[in-house]
């Protein structure tokens, strides 16, 4: 009578943890590569664009370094998080990093605004692209916690640092909108070709 | 009852610490290739092979007609299990070891591993299936899921484009040892690892001279640029 009751004793218990579904590890994979090469691209970016606008405008050397800073620390992570979960890196690394360098170049040579619209177009497609990943992430730690599995640090951590990484990306939308973004010339025209740009390299770093 | 073997292999992707992936061959499977494998020595890689491990296993003869692709089943067997079997046969304790004689180590622990089978006596047979045209496929498959897997176990990090060469010039460098090995008379496979060694020298040269050119032309690049913007010139 002095007998704890507890109730799991009687009732069967699921897994705690299972096997990631094929489909779950096929997205983790595809994420984390796309998201290696979008960080790849934004360092060489920031690195083409940086001499053109600090020679100009030399008063936007800290606001370039810091958001240099934040995208190389984005590298940093996602580069240890493909070495250490064994993902494929994109065969594109060398086409990718010209045409960054030359995106960067470009709109950096085009003058403040243009490498400022250039910014937003990229960090607009972007912060949509991991909030893509946010959900689906949760979806599955929502799944998960229904049906009693453990959800585990793994993906805690890495739902957590996407989370991070986003919320520093559309900290970089707003100061380039702040700093005379939609004043660039061709508005409409560079903002459209680099975003159509931008998940056309999405959708081939996916696969290749 | 038995099932064809795995279809698919979600190997390739996402490696997970938590989330542990299940043996990739079953119970009854793992028993019967496993068995049919100690009699390979003595009546090489055949059908006859396979139905004596599966009467080894406790099954009936006719259980071995279950492997789709017959004797090429067993031979993925002995690569697959031999492959996750590596960071059981060889751990590193020393932290000064470099990545590159950590890779000198697996490769020769990979193939002492076909010699403690006792298979390279048969291993021609076994190279002439895999070289059929329907099995070339999955062969090339599991030399690159094995380079990947030496790569990864000798604690190498880079995920740019080398990670693509690292794996394609370690394919070849084992490939050709393996080949090498079936000839192979000397004692304790001598020569084998003078051959291993040789051959890594000659990737560690001509690695070293790309990366050295690459290098200089980037530097060229660069210094052009930045010389060109110091007189002046918009760019």
């Amino acid at each position: 009578a002095t007998e704890p009751k507890p109730e799991s004793l009687h009732q069967p218990q699921p897994a705690r943890r299972k096997p990631l579904t094929a489909a779950q590890k096929d997205f983790l994979d595809r994420a984390l590569r796309v998201n290696h090469a979008g960080e790849l691209a934004a360092t060489l970016i920031y690195t083409a664009q940086s001499p053109p606008i600090n020679k100009a405008h030399p008063h936007l050397r800290p606001l370039m370094k810091h958001m240099y800073d934040q995208e190389a620390g984005h590298f940093a992570t996602f580069s240890h998080l493909l070495a250490r979960h064994r993902i494929r890196p994109t065969a594109m690394y060398p086409i990718w990093s010209a045409a960054a360098t030359f995106l960067g170049w470009s709109t950096g040579v085009m003058g403040r605004e243009a490498a400022m619209a250039c910014t937003e177009a990229v960090e607009t497609e972007i912060g949509e692209h991991y909030n893509g990943q946010v959900r689906e992430f949760l979806g599955w730690v929502k799944e998960m916690e229904e049906r009693g599995e453990e959800v585990g640090e793994e993906l805690r951590t890495l739902v957590e640092d996407v989370r991070r990484i986003r919320d520093e990306e559309l900290e970089h939308l707003d100061h380039a909108v702040e700093n005379d973004a939609k004043e660039a010339n061709p508005y409409e025209l560079l903002t459209g070709v680099i975003r159509v740009g931008c998940r056309g390299a999405i959708w081939v770093t996916e696969r290749v | 009852a038995l099932r064809p073997l795995l279809l698919r292999s979600p190997q390739a992707l996402y490696h997970s610490y938590e989330h542990n992936e299940p043996p990739p061959y079953r119970e009854p499977e793992s028993a019967i290739l496993s068995a049919a494998l100690t009699h390979v020595p003595s009546h090489g890689f055949t059908q006859h092979a396979l139905t004596l491990g599966a009467k080894d296993a406790s099954y009936l003869d006719i259980s071995a007609n279950l492997f789709p692709k017959g004797v090429f089943d067993l031979i993925k067997y002995h690569l697959v299990t031999q492959r996750l079997g590596l960071k059981d046969r060889i751990q590193f304790h020393d932290e000064n070891m470099g990545v590159g004689r950590k890779v000198r180590s697996l490769i020769l622990e990979r193939l002492r591993a076909n010699a403690d089978a006792g298979l390279v006596g048969r291993w021609q047979e076994a190279l002439a299936i895999m070289s059929l045209a329907e099995n070339i496929p999955p062969s090339l498959r599991e030399l690159g899921l094995l380079a990947d897997e030496i790569w990864f176990l000798s604690g190498d990090t880079a995920v740019d484009t080398s990670w693509y060469t690292k794996r394609a010039s370690l394919s070849g460098v084992y490939a050709a040892a393996e080949v090498y090995q079936t000839t192979d008379q000397s004692t304790e496979f001598r020569d084998t690892e003078q051959f291993v060694d040789r051959r890594l020298e000659e990737v560690r040269v001509m690695g070293s001279a790309v990366a050295g050119t690459l290098r200089f032309l980037n530097f060229e690049a660069g210094t052009s640029v930045n010389l060109l913007r110091s007189k002046g010139v918009r760019i």
